[in-house]
Order: C-alpha cells, then structure tokens, then sequence
C-alpha cells in the first residue's frame, strides 16, 4: 500500500491553502479533489480578503503564498467602492460603506473562484512536488478506516493508501465530517443559501458605469424588499470582465416561506439599479427562413453563429485595453480604429445579409449556488475528529454580522492553522488527539476570526455606525431608535456591546436577524429618502431549464442523492428551494432527477447526500 | 534509460463544431473560412500515448503530414502528451495525396524520428473529414508493425515486451465483443473513441499532473521540439507520394439524389386533433395494445 | 486512345466474407448479392466469364462455404485451421493476399484465364470494425487503391482526363468500378475510382479496386437451394511469428442502449434544432408513455448543439445511432421525429413494421419511407400525441 504523510480533502481555497503551507514547511502532502479540474465545484459570491486585526494575528492568503500573490494571482478588482442601497420598488437610498470595508483590512478583492483556485492549485503543486506530494483532481474518498494506528484512505477512483494524518477541507455539506461523526449535518438556522448569476461585461464600458479606474471595483449591497421579503440581501460585484450578482437568505427564512432560488435571484436582477448595471449590446439571430433547402439552412445557421462569435469576441477585446493591445501587436490589426471598423462592418453583414439585430439585454455567462455557514452559529467546537482536522465551511467557520461575509479568508486562516499543527505532529511523530486534536482547537480558538464569531466588535459597529449617519433615526423603528441612540455614544456603546457579549450571540440573533431589520428598515428607509432609479429595457432572463443547459456537466449515472424521506414536510420544499429543480412530486412522493443537481446540499439535511464519484457532476466554469 | 519508444500520427482537421465550422452554397466544406483543429480521434491517440508516458516513462514523439500549419495540430497534441519531438512532413508534392500515399510519407518519417525503432506507434480512430481509418492500419502494414485496431485499454508488460490490448468489436447485426489481445512490440494501435486511460495509484497520478504541467511548459515553446522536413530531406519517392502516389482519385461530387418512394404514406395534418386520436389509436394496435373501438 | 494491355492480368471480384463461429455477418451476404448482381450484367455487357469469388477464413466452416454458394457466390476459396477461428488482422492479411493472387485457386475456378491471371479485378471487404482495417492492410499489402464505406456500385468504361493519371490526355479506362460514398451529412455523394497510372513518367498499376461496403445497403440474394459452385481449399504458410499476437479472452457485451427488447422506437434528428433541450424532454415523455428506445440520427451524434451535457451524454452518443453508422432496427413501431431522412438513416429503420415520420416539411425524404405522415412541427405534434396516449390509456383502465 502506497504511504503518504497528510492527505487534504477537498481542493478548495482552504484545502489548497493547507497544502501550500505544509509544502512551506517542508511536509508532504496529497490533496485530492473530486472536480475534474481543481475550482470546478467552487463556487464563492466572492470577495476575498486579507485582514490586520488589532489584537492577534490572523494568516492571510499572502502569508501563504507569498510575494507574487497580489501581483500574479487572477484577482478580478481591487473593491475601492462599497456600497449599501436600501430598496423599496424603484426606490433606492444608498449608503456608502466604504470605510466598513476597509475596517482592518490589507485589501478586498473580487475574485471568481475557478479561476482563482486554479492559480492556487498551480502554485501549490508546484511546492508539494518537490516534498513529494501535489494535487490529485478527479478523485472522490468515500472513506476513512483506521487499523490500529494505520490511518487508510478510501476511493471510488484509486487503490487505498495510508496517511498519518488527515485535513478535512471539503466544504459545507463535509462527507468527512459525515462518515467520521464528527458533526451534525447543519440546520437551516445554521445556513445561507447564496444564489448567484455571472454576467458578461466588457471591461471598459464597466469602467464607466461603476466610476472606476481600470484596476478598482465596487461592491454593490442590496437590501430591502429586493430579496422577497427574505432575510438576506442582494449584492452585485465587479469583476474583470464580467459581474457577480445575486443574493443570500437566511435558510430558516426559506423554510417559513419557500421561494424558487431563481425567482429571488431573478428579482435582484430586475431591479432597476441592477438592470442598469447589467445592461450590454447583444446581438439577436434572426429566425430562418424555413423555405430554404435544408442544406441552405444549416449553412446559413453555421454561417450565422460564426459571425456573432466573432463579432462578440472582438468587441470584448476591444473594450479591454490589455486584449487591444495585443491584438495590435500581433500584427493582426493596425489600430484601435481598425478594429473597430471591422466591428462595424461584422455588425453590418449580420444585419443586412443575415437580418440580425443589435439590442439592449444582459448577457448570463453562469448560474450557481451555494450553501454558506454562519459561524456564528454552527461553528464547530472541536474541530477534529481522531487525526482528521476540519477547515473552513467543512468546520462550520464563515462570518456573518451584518454586511460583513467573509469565508475565504477565514478557510485560509484555519488551513495555515491545522497545517502547522500536523507539521507539529510530523515532527514529533505524534498524533495523538491532544498533541494534534486539542492543539489545533486551541489554535483556530486563538483566531481573531473565531472571536468574529463569538461576540460584537464594537469597532466595527462604531465604524458602520458613523457610515450610516445620514440615514433618518426616526424611521428606524421604535424598537431600533433605542438601540442606535445607545449605540451612537462612544462609552455607552462600550457598555451596551459588554452587555450584548455577555448576553452571547445566541440569544441576541433572533432579535437582530429579522425580517424588521433586513427588510422593513430598509424598505422604510428607500421610501422617504430614497431616489427614484429607472431603466427602460426588459432583460431576457433565461428560463432555470435554459439556465441549467448552459452549465457544464458530466452526470454520474449512479445518484449522489437519495431521497430518506419521499413524504416529509422538508422534501416537499425542496420541490420549491432546490436551486436547479431537481425534485418533483409524483403520486404525493418526492423524487429526485439529479441530472442537474449544482451539488450546493440545500436538500443534505433530509437526504443521504454524497458527492459524486470523481469528475463527474456539475463542473462550473465561473464559479 | 528509456524503455519504451512511442510514435502517434495525427492530422489537422477542420472544426465541425457550430460556430466555427463554414458550408459553401453547394454543401461542401468552406475550408477557407473553417479553423482547423487537431482532430478529435487524433487527441484521443494523444492520450492513450501519453498513458505510457506516464505509466512507463515512455519518450514520445508525434507525426504529421499536412501544410505548414499543421505545426498548431502538433502543439495541441503535445499539450496533451507532452511529446518530446515534433514532425511535420510538409511539401507541395504531398498534397491530394489518398491513404496509401500519405501512409508511405508517415512511414518513412517515423523511420526518421530520434528514438529509433519505435515500440508502439499510435494513430486516432478516423479523420473527422476524411473519415476512411484507412491511414492508420496502412502505416502500420508498411513498417512491419503489429497492427491492432479499435484500443479501448491497454497496458505493456516491459519484460517480455508485450503489448496487452482490449478491442471493442462491433459487427452489425451481432453482440458486442471486447476481445483482449496480447501482441509483441512493436505494434500499431489505433484508439478507439471511447478510450480512456485509468490511472489506479496515488502515484500514477501525481506522475500524471508532473507530466501534464510539463507538456503545458512544452507546449508554450514547441517549436524548439519541431523539425520539418520536405519530400527531399524525407527521401521519399516522389513517385510514391502525393497524387502520383495515390491509386484513387475523386472522380465526381453530386448532390445524392432522392431516393424512390418504399412505402406509401397516409399525410395527416398535424392541426386535425381528431386525426392525431385515430393515430394514437393506431399505435395501440401496432403495439399490441387494447383495441378501442 | 490506348487500349492498355496489362488488363488482360486481371479477372474476377473477390468478396472477403466476414462471420461470427461460422454464422455470417449480414453484410457478408448483402455484398455477395451486390456482386453478383453486378458480375452478372458484366459478364452479359463484356461478353466474358468472370466469377465471384468468396474468400473465407476460419475454423469448421465448410457448411458456411457450402451456404455463400447458395447466396450468389460462383466460388469459395476457404482458408481452415483453429488458428483462424477468430480473425486476426496480421494472419489475415496475409492469407487473404495470398490467395488474391494464387494462380492455383484460380485455375480450379477460371481455367481459361489462368494463365494471365496476375491479381483480382475487384475486391469488396465489410466497412465494420473488423474489414475496415482488413481492407487497408490487404491492399497496403496488395499496393493498390481502395474506398471505404460504399453504398452504391457501378462498373463502366469511363473516358478520363487527368493531370497525374493520364498526363492530360484522355484515354478510356475500360470496366472501371465507380465507387460512390456519402459524406456524413447525407448531402453529398463523392465518387472514387482506382485507376492505373498510365503517365509515363510515373507509370504504374494498381489492381485490385477495392472498396469496403457499408452494412445494410445492399439486398443480400435469396438463398437458392439449387444454386452450385467451386470450393477450393487454400492450404495457407503459416509462419511461426505470423502467430504471434495471441486472443487471450472475448468477452461479448451489451450495450446499455438495448434496441431489441422494446416493440417501439422513436429518433430525432436535427429537426430538434429550435429548442434542442425541450424538445429532447418531449420525445422522453413520449418514449416514456410508449416504453420505447431513444434512437438518433448521425449528425446527433457528433454534438451539433449546445445542450445541458446530461442529455448530451444520454442522448448524444454514437451507441443510439441508427443507420448505416449505427444500428439496424426492426422494431413494430418506429416513429421518426424531425428526421429528414438521409438515406443513412433509412437503411438503418427500413424494416420496421409501422413507420411514423413527423416532421413539417412534406418534401422531406422520410416522407417516401414511412407509412403515416404527420405533418406538423414536432413542439406542435408530440404534446398533442402524448396527451391523446395518456387519455386513451385512461379509457382503457377505465374499461378495464
């Protein structure tokens, strides 16, 4: 049997992390992920950030890799605008947040995270290799067994081999966590669900919508009656070339009332802010002439897309100043006019000798989801189980107050942690649950992140505070005027967080995670100060069957799923919530037909939900 | 040491994907309008070769013939199987040249290529255009080699140095065969289509992500890998090769006519809803259903 | 014009027969009755002789020899050891070129030509896994010129000008086999012809003209009990390294598209284009409510259309071909559902029992192979369809 020192589980941000840091170390390591390629099954709202905390030393994902990180990683833009819009029908007040963001930050970028992982993997590999280690895709573990002090790892895809210890970065819906006991699958109170769409943009004519340099982007946050009257809230990133719009609601919300995922997403894209943010020129086929011989048709079909294609990817070239210039000094083109002019005249064929029209739509590259943990509350205490230690959403671990979501730095910290701490245990050949176990819970305990998690820093709440000073306190509800008032002066602050902090998190949340604060005080707040925001044109939003024919997928003909209670309340709203369909009801029994399953385990908590068998599955391009 | 020499053949082929692919009025290809492509059974061959690579430490070096351009269906192939030599037989005198002729250019130029005798040459199913699979098993018939068609999975005992080989059979109007076959080296395997390498270990596979990463650094500068050579410097007879070369030539191109009329068939218009009933009912009868009357 | 003399060298069409255990594969028998079919209006039109020769490898297979006699071949030349109880391409090859141009045979079957005979006139192989490489290495072998996948035959004496062939000139190329092949769109047909080189610069020949057939064109004869021939036996050299590739195991499989257990079929074809996705899910339903296969034509197969890759790889796949590249059904009922009919297509649904095409356009070829003719888009027509299935199932039950 083949022996390796650690085995990582799961090729996201945290796990990847975890192997760049071993290698660091100088410790081999075998990362094994069940996507085809390394960031297929990723998928993030996304921004990532790195943070200087006052007191204690959190790692950032620079720390990890080092020196090139900023400047070689396929960041999308550094978010220099923050922005929160109170909604209320096509009225909008907006707050700039800006300094929120910034609070004890190094930099927040956006990023998407197939890309992104991509690169990590890249770097990662490349220091594993030379301890001996590296990233293996496509590989599904489906179970661990430990023979007396023999740790051996299971596949669907490989023979079994040994390891001495194990990291557990498999995300939310962890099987690890599942096969090892470690901890209860999360409740709806526990979870988000995130539902998110990428949208296509040329960089320049996003440059100028958004008041941004070439390098910045903004953040745009969305709360009202935007989300259905979910708690939650909308948001809408600026990447590169592209934009990340969607929403997050609290999944205790959806189970008191179900709404489609892509009706709430849809209403964040119908929104007139949003619409305007979106809109780009696209070009419609026209329909066949049916009277043609068929060859004439298929030709003239084949010519047709050939044409659109060209003419789209040179027009988004265009807008890219990076694309432009290569593309002249390629030789291909002489100039920016050039160019153009050929744009022009691509438009012209399509419109005279093939009657296609130019018009004003949005362009959806991806449509995805996923289940997001609020570490506040499912956090997990003991964050291993025997030699196996859990990372990032696998543990539970994410940050939820208010505005601020944060996951990838916080899987990232955990992965340095739990890095070290089995580095520790090689050195010493121990690996014994409290050398490793309790050590590596000590450590994550000592996170600034795991105090995020645990009380209000007052800080923050100041620096939130003074953002939202302009906004009237007299609609803020007589229940919240109190608390403001308080929370406004400097040393009553000090006391009333001291209060709420003893008071713990669990007790105050069902207070402040309201349908009151996330939907009513921002609805009142648009409709007396809020400015009317209009746009003209009807978005062709894509059908969730159309949505689901454009991801990519490579259906595993065994199901992942099975359905353990086809009559209980739960399953028949997942009818409702499964963000791509999947179930149906058929002679009063839920059934399931995973063939467009995104894997997201908004439906784990009733079913047995694995992940699929090694490359197969959803296999996201965007992520 | 190397212990193991391997060759594939490839070819550039048009994209017949929509969206790239181009028709003249007549129905034929628009070549001038369609990118090419390395054809889809030749990175099929691509990847069953670099299985050996990865399994065997197998050297690899990759054939074409065809136009100066040709060079970009080279580099896509090494992308895929990290080949450590590139061949482009290039000269006029090949064009038009049918399968006979062109297998006498691919033989003589993997005579040329720097391992030496080669153990197993690989070459892809068919050619998307020319679609005749005749050119792999001409090559292999005309170095000597072993020639085994339609590889679905593989593996080679180096000591006895022995090829052992499944083969999908499919004969129409019977079952399905998988055949396994053991064979000497050196032999010529044309890879099926639904081949796919299995990589079982831990170190299989991350010899494999070493290999691919290197074939991806290769590629960015394959022409440091490439020689081309023409008709001369191949030394082939120009009698042999291209359309001088080549038994067979096009003699003409229709459009197929209509065929005549084998059945008689009753028109129902689709919008007569009473009609599509009577059909339905039809159906039941044909089925064996319960007549309804 | 110049007559070349050296065709007095050639004589005969030879037919490579492929079978299973000594049981034929149908399009042994179907190329038999092409070639004899063709051989007889030869022989009528040249005033001549020639036969069809059947060569047939394996192992216990004199019934099989006696039978090709039956199904239109003059001869059989067999070829008998186990060695050759499966086919093996190396062995093969070998034996069958030998025999191609063995003057012993010959003089047992055509006396009077023997003594010009130098190779074979025509040779016809099977385009299947097996003839398809067959054919290439035989006339690698043989040094001559060859066509794959044939679907229609004609031997005349053609007058050709070419740049390489004839130097430019026109000369007539007498009794010689126009080899049509369809190009995989169904549009185009493309003749191929083998012919010497009679340039004097590059002057050569090349014989046999060889083509492998695809399966399921052609009719195969009607056995005839009163048919005679020649069997000959070719005692083969095989040499000891000639045997050397060694068939460790045959392991018959199923596919998981299983045509044969289902009394009904239902293939799209392109006429899915509009909205692919949709429509594939009501042809589903529809097989659903009938407990037919799914079957598609050709051009499905090669993934013309961006689809959720589920369906794709359900749908898309060449094992749910049926055609002269796929599968050949006989179902009871075969419904055709935005199909044009490329005769690829026919060849492979011809024998159904019932045949319902629905597709908008009454021009369309599968109009001439099919029994009942819906006219009507398919989005329009399948609903309509499975709602009448659901509603006469329901009236059914109900008198149950």
């Amino acid at each position: 049997m083949e022996r390796f020192d650690v085995a990582i589980i799961g090729g996201g941000s945290a796990g990847l992390a975890a192997l760049k840091q071993l290698s660091n170390l100088e410790k081999q390591a075998v990362l094994i992920d069940a996507g085809k390629t390394i960031g297929s099954k990723n998928v993030s709202g996304g921004i990532l950030y790195s943070k200087k905390p006052k007191n204690g030393k959190v790692y950032n994902v620079e720390d990890v890799y080092e020196d090139g990180f900023v400047s070689d990683a396929p960041l999308e833009r550094l978010i220099t605008k923050y922005i929160l819009h109170a909604t209320s029908k096509d009225k909008i007040f907006s707050i700039d947040l800006t300094s929120a963001h910034k609070y004890q930050a190094n930099f927040g970028y956006s990023v998407l995270l197939n890309k992104l992982n991509s690169w990590f993997a890249k770097e990662a590999a490349a220091s594993a290799q030379k301890q001996g280690g590296g990233i293996i895709p496509g590989v599904h573990v489906k179970s661990i067994t430990w023979q007396n002090d023999r740790t051996i790892v299971e596949t669907d895809e490989l023979d079994e081999f040994e390891v001495k210890a194990i990291i557990a970065a498999d995300g939310v819906n962890s099987e690890i966590a599942e096969i090892t006991g470690a901890r209860n699958k999360f409740t709806t109170e526990e979870l988000y669900q995130g539902v998110k769409v990428v949208v296509k943009l040329p960089e320049e004519i996003m440059e100028q919508r958004f008041e941004i340099g070439p390098n910045e982007g903004a953040a745009h946050l969305f709360a009202g009656d935007i989300t259905l009257n979910h708690i939650g809230g909308g948001f809408v990133y600026t990447n590169r070339d592209t934009l990340s719009a969607g929403a997050v609601y609290h999944y205790d919300s959806l189970i008191q009332k179900p709404d489609e995922p892509y009706t709430l997403v849809n209403a964040i894209l119908n929104n007139p802010m949003v619409k305007e943010f979106i809109k780009d020129e696209v070009a419609v086929k026209a329909d066949i002439d049916k009277s043609l011989p068929k060859e004439e048709q298929l030709r003239t079909r084949f010519a047709v897309s050939k044409l659109v294609n060209t003419w789209d990817e040179l027009r988004n070239v265009y807008y890219s100043p990076t694309g432009k210039a290569k593309l002249i000094e390629s030789g291909k083109y002489k100039s920016e006019t050039e160019i153009k002019s050929r744009i022009d005249s691509l438009s012209q064929e399509l419109s005279d000798k093939y009657k296609a029209k130019f018009v004003t739509d949005y362009v959806e590259l991806e449509y995805s989801a996923k289940l997001i943990p609020d570490g506040k509350r499912c956090r997990m205490k003991k964050p291993y189980y025997k030699n196996v230690l859990f990372v990032g959403d696998a543990a539970g671990r994410g940050i939820f107050v208010g505005p601020r979501i944060e996951g990838l730095n916080v899987g990232i910290d955990d992965a340095v942690r739990a890095a070290n701490a089995v580095a520790r245990s090689i050195d010493r050949n121990n690996f014994t649950h409290n050398y490793l176990g309790d050590y590596y819970t000590r450590f994550v305990e000592d996170s600034p992140y795991t105090r995020d998690m645990k009380e209000i820093d007052k800080d923050y709440l100041k620096t939130f505070l003074d953002a939202t000073k302009d906004v009237p306190k007299d609609i803020v509800g007589s229940r919240y005027g109190m608390i403001f008032r308080l929370m406004s002066s400097g040393t009553l602050r000090g006391l009333a967080v001291g209060f709420a902090n003893i008071l713990g998190y669990d007790r105050l949340l069902p207070i402040v995670e309201s349908v009151e604060t996330y939907v009513q005080v921002p609805v009142e707040i648009a409709e007396k100060s809020g400015t009317r925001v209009s746009s003209t044109y009807t978005p062709t939003i894509p059908t969730i069957a159309q949505r689901i024919a454009k991801l990519k997928y490579d259906d595993d003909n065994l199901s992942h799923i099975k359905v353990l209670h086809p009559k209980s309340e739960f399953m028949k709203k997942m009818v409702t919530l499964c963000p791509t369909r999947c179930y149906s009801i058929e002679n009063q029994d839920v059934m399931l037909q995973h063939e467009g399953c995104i894997e997201c385990g908004t439906c784990a908590k009733e079913t047995e939900w694995r992940h699929p068998r090694g490359e197969k599955g959803i296999n996201f391009q965007y992520g | 040491m190397v212990s193991l020499n391997t060759a594939i053949v490839i070819k550039l082929e048009p994209d017949f994907s929509e969206g790239n692919v181009s028709y003249n009025s007549d129905g034929t290809l628009n070549r001038a309008e369609t990118k090419s492509i390395l054809g889809p059974h030749s990175a099929v061959a691509s990847k069953a070769a670099f299985y050996s690579k990865v399994k065997y430490g197998a050297r690899i070096s990759v054939g074409t013939m065809g136009p100066p351009i040709a060079d970009y269906a080279l580099q896509q192939a090494q992308l895929i199987c990290d080949a450590d030599e590139l061949h482009l037989y290039s000269d006029r005198i090949f064009a038009g040249a049918d399968t006979l002729a062109t297998a006498e250019v691919l033989k003589t130029g993997i005579g040329k290529m720097e391992g030496g005798k080669m153990d197993i040459v690989f070459s892809g199913h068919r050619a998307s255009d020319g679609e005749t699979g005749q050119t792999g098993p001409q090559t292999a018939w005309k170095l000597g080699y072993t020639f085994l068609g339609n590889v679905i999975d593989y593996d080679i005992d180096l000591e006895k140095r022995t090829v052992i080989a499944k083969r999908l059979i499919t004969l129409q109007g019977f079952y399905d065969i998988i055949e396994e076959v053991e064979a000497p080296l050196p032999a010529f395997i044309t890879v099926d289509p639904s081949y796919k390498p299995a990589f079982n270990t831990v170190s299989q596979r991350l010899a494999f992500v070493k290999y691919q990463k290197e074939a991806n650094e290769r590629a960015q500068s394959y022409k440091k890998y490439l020689k081309v050579f023409n008709a001369q410097q191949l030394g082939v007879d120009p009698k042999f090769v291209g359309l001088p070369g080549s038994p067979t030539i096009v003699y003409k191109v229709e459009k197929i006519p209509k065929a005549k009329a084998s059945r008689k068939a009753e028109v129902v218009d689709a919008s007569d809803r009473g009609q599509i009933a009577k059909v339905v009912t039809r159906i039941h009868e044909i089925l064996g259903g319960i007549v309804i009357k | 014009m110049t007559m070349i003399t050296s065709e007095g060298s050639y004589r005969n069409l030879y037919v490579i027969i492929e079978h299973e255990e000594g049981k034929p594969i149908p399009v042994s028998l179907e190329m038999l009755g092409e070639a004899r079919r063709l051989m007889d209006d030869f022989n009528k039109k040249y005033s001549s002789n020639e036969k069809v020769v059947a060569i047939l490898l394996g192992n216990n297979i004199r019934k099989l020899c006696e039978e090709l006699l039956l199904y239109g071949a003059d001869a059989v030349i067999y070829a008998e050891s186990p060695e050759l109880q499966y086919s093996r391409n190396l062995i093969d090859t070998k034996i069958i070129s030998q025999i191609a141009i063995n003057k012993e045979c010959v003089a047992k079957i055509s006396p009077d030509y023997v003594e010009h005979f130098k190779k074979p006139r025509y040779m016809f192989f099977a385009a299947d896994n097996i003839g398809r490489h067959l054919s290439s290495t035989v006339l690698a072998e043989l040094e001559s010129g060859l066509a794959s996948d044939i679907n229609k035959l004609v031997i005349e004496d053609l007058e050709i000008k070419h740049e390489h062939k004839t130097k430019g000139q026109a000369m007539t190329y007498a009794k010689t086999l126009e080899m049509y092949r369809p190009d995989f769109s169904g549009f185009l047909w493309t003749t191929i012809l083998c012919l010497d080189n009679r340039n004097p610069a590059i002057e050569r020949e090349y014989h046999p003209q060889a083509c492998s057939i695809i399966p399921g064109v052609f009719q195969p004869l009607v056995r005839d009990s009163t048919r005679s021939g020649i069997i000959v036996e070719y005692i083969p050299k095989l040499e000891e390294q000639d045997l050397n590739v060694k068939i460790l195991s045959r392991k018959i499989i199923k596919s998981a598209v299983d045509f044969d257990i289902h009394k009904a079929i239902i293939s799209f074809g392109r006429g899915i284009k509009d909205s692919p996705e949709e429509n594939i899910k009501l042809i589903e339903q529809l097989a659903k409510e009938l407990d037919a296969e799914i079957g598609i034509s050709l051009p499905i197969s090669k993934k013309p259309y961006v689809v959720n890759e589920t369906i794709t790889s359900k749908y898309m796949t060449p094992d749910r071909v049926i055609g002269t590249s796929g599968r050949k059904v006989s179902p009871l009922l075969y419904i055709a559902v935005g199909i044009s009919g490329a005769m690829q297509h026919i060849a492979g649904m011809k024998e159904s029992e019932f045949v319902i095409a629905i597709n908008p356009d009454e021009n369309s070829p599968i109009k001439d192979d099919c029994d009942l003719f819906i006219k009507g888009r398919m989005e329009y027509v399948v609903p309509i369809l499975i709602e009448e299935l659901r509603k006469q199932k329901l009236v059914m039950e109900v008198r149950k």
